[in-house]
């Protein structure tokens, strides 16, 4: 069972739709957003001059960059009084990106969204706990807008307090959980040390994951512990948050709706679209978004593409599962954050160097963040306790600027480890 | 009568053979240490040294990668008997000194205790204590 038709349309019949909408979505970019009107000048390319679906290859790719330099609503293309809604992600200098939908957008994303429900067999019958993060990222409103529009009975748990969210779990009795693979992990293992029965105290019986790179030995791993179908729900807020792709049961590939989002395998050093079933960076064009359309937006993600048939009977193409980045973004318990962040909020700092290292570890199944910052050469203080709260001080500024955890080192100078002279920046011990 | 030391003050992270590493330094080079504190907190300690030349030895660590400053402290002299640490202490206490932080050691039967106080009440600190008939320590005394 499909949620709408056009997961199944035979390929002329998607590409028509295809075309129609990507050409309004030109013709909408380059008259209502200055920043797209300039960019294809400078190409020297216009809508018009895309006349087939190979043709979108002529034009220039939108960066992270594009959406900071046009903070906070410059990509818009529409007024405030058609937005709905607004969502954010942290910055690289301070500045946060920033998307809007419309109520029209909205309608999309549940309807994304709803397809990947009906993949895992959902229905108004089913209660949902929702464990992702409410607030302004995409996750936690993402599902559960989508879920209420769908008449599940959503639990909106948001992550963290981990025995008050099992509570929750036994003794409303849910059957659907929707998290990030790690928090689900978490949960499983505080569940154990509680003295739960996973088997016999919930009710689960599919979840919906995603927001990080997943090894199938995990996907696996959490299926069987918790006795559940796992799907992975893939998306970002550039382009709608999650809900882009998702995996049916008959495939570990994700259907991309490609209705919506029209994607592309491209070589990340030169630009080139590779063909079907290469790996490359993806690049998505939305093509019925308002609020924010985006045109070949680079999502750093690296995968690839196939368009044959699913089992499933959906005719929609598939991406394999995120097998890594383009760029240094790391993902910390879902959550975006690039070096270059760090280090603007170190630079803000007296008393410590710019030489520092980035570790990524597992404690438990969550990541863990910590830097190491060398101390200045001269220290500045002989008070024990401003050090200690020059960490603290630290540890609260990453807080809000990257809205994660992290645990503040304060180290020698030249202790850290270096390679050709340059302090090593990022340590990942994650396993893979 | 010049009666600042130079105390240093060296960043030691929190882990093993890091003290080794520095008293080594410091043999190694011919400094001899007179009196030396560790104030520590989980991650990381903070060493407080006087030696008997702080120019070579700030030199000398931070050749070896080391966070160092200089800091002045005062020594005040007292006798071995019951009172007189309180005596010294009172002084600076009655005339409005917060001590930041104080630490000894002893010669023959003479103790001297090490004192840390604000910067801007140094002199104070120093004039308090002599009005007392207490004192101080001067600072050629720890250098050859």
């Amino acid at each position: 069972m499909t949620f709408s038709k056009n997961e199944s349309l035979c390929r002329d019949e998607l590409q028509a739709w295809q075309l129609k909408h990507l050409k309004e979505t030109l013709l909408r970019v380059y008259h209502l957003v200055p920043f797209y009107k300039k960019k294809f000048d400078e190409h020297g390319v216009l809508p018009q001059d895309v006349k087939s679906l190979e043709d979108l290859a002529k034009l220039p790719f939108t960066k992270k960059k594009d959406l900071r330099d046009n903070y906070p609503f410059g990509m818009f293309s529409v007024d405030m009084d058609q937005i709905v809604r607004i969502h954010s992600s942290s910055g690289t200098t301070g500045k946060p990106t920033v998307v809007g939908y419309t109520e029209h957008d909205m309608d999309i994303w549940a309807e994304v969204m709803g397809r990947a429900f009906t993949m895992g067999g959902v229905t108004c019958q089913d209660i949902m706990q929702n464990s992702h993060g409410y607030g302004l990222f995409t996750g936690g409103l993402g599902f559960h807008n989508a879920a209420e529009r769908m008449k599940i009975a959503v639990i909106p748990s948001s992550t963290g307090f981990t025995s008050r969210q099992l509570l929750l779990l036994k003794d409303f009795g849910a059957t659907v959980l929707t998290a990030t693979p790690s928090f689900a992990l978490h949960m499983a293992e505080v569940a154990k040390a509680e003295g739960y029965d996973i088997a016999k105290d919930f009710k689960l019986r599919v979840g919906f994951f995603g927001a990080e790179p997943t090894s199938e030995g995990l996907k696996n791993e959490i299926a069987h512990i918790w006795g559940i179908d796992y799907h992975e729900i893939y998306g970002l807020s550039e382009i709608i948050g999650p809900g882009v792709a998702c995996n049916c049961k008959h495939s570990n590939l994700l259907h991309i709706h490609e209705d919506h989002f029209y994607p592309e395998i491209i070589n990340p050093e030169t630009g080139e679209v590779l063909p079907e079933g290469t790996r490359g960076e993806l690049v998505i064009t939305t093509l019925t978004k308002q609020g924010l359309p985006i045109i070949r937006y680079r999502t750093g993600d690296i995968t690839s593409l196939t368009r044959i048939p699913c089992r499933c009977g959906r005719t929609i193409g598939r991406i394999e599962s995120i097998v890594g980045r383009s760029d240094d973004m790391l993902l910390i318990n879902g959550v975006n954050v690039f070096p270059s962040q760090i280090e603007h909020v170190l630079s803000k700092q007296e008393g410590i160097t710019l030489n520092y290292q980035i570790i990524a570890d597992k404690k438990g199944y969550l990541d863990k963040l910590e830097i190491d910052i060398e101390l200045d050469e001269h220290l500045i203080s002989d008070d024990v306790s401003y050090l200690g709260s020059l960490k603290k001080n630290l540890e609260h500024a990453l807080l809000n600027n990257l809205y994660i955890n992290v645990e503040v080192k304060l180290v020698a100078p030249k202790s850290l480890q270096r390679s050709e002279g340059k302090a090593v920046r990022v340590v990942d011990k994650r396993p893979k | 009568m010049k009666c600042n030391i130079k105390q240093l003050t060296i960043f030691l992270e929190n882990k093993a053979g890091e003290l080794s590493v520095l008293t080594h330094i410091l043999s190694k080079n011919g400094i001899s240490i007179k009196s030396i504190l560790l104030a520590d907190s989980t991650d990381f300690g903070l060493v407080r040294t006087i030696v008997d030349n702080p120019e070579k030895a700030k030199t000398v660590l931070e050749d070896e990668g080391f966070s160092v400053r200089f800091t002045d402290v005062f020594g005040v002299k007292i006798e071995d008997v019951v009172g007189s640490f309180d005596k010294a202490v009172s002084a600076l206490s009655e005339a409005g000194i917060n001590i930041l932080y104080t630490y000894s050691f002893y010669e023959a039967s003479t103790g001297i205790f090490i004192f840390s106080v604000d910067k801007d009440r140094f002199n104070d600190a120093i004039a308090a204590l002599q009005a007392k008939n207490i004192e101080i320590v001067q600072a050629k005394h720890f250098y050859e």
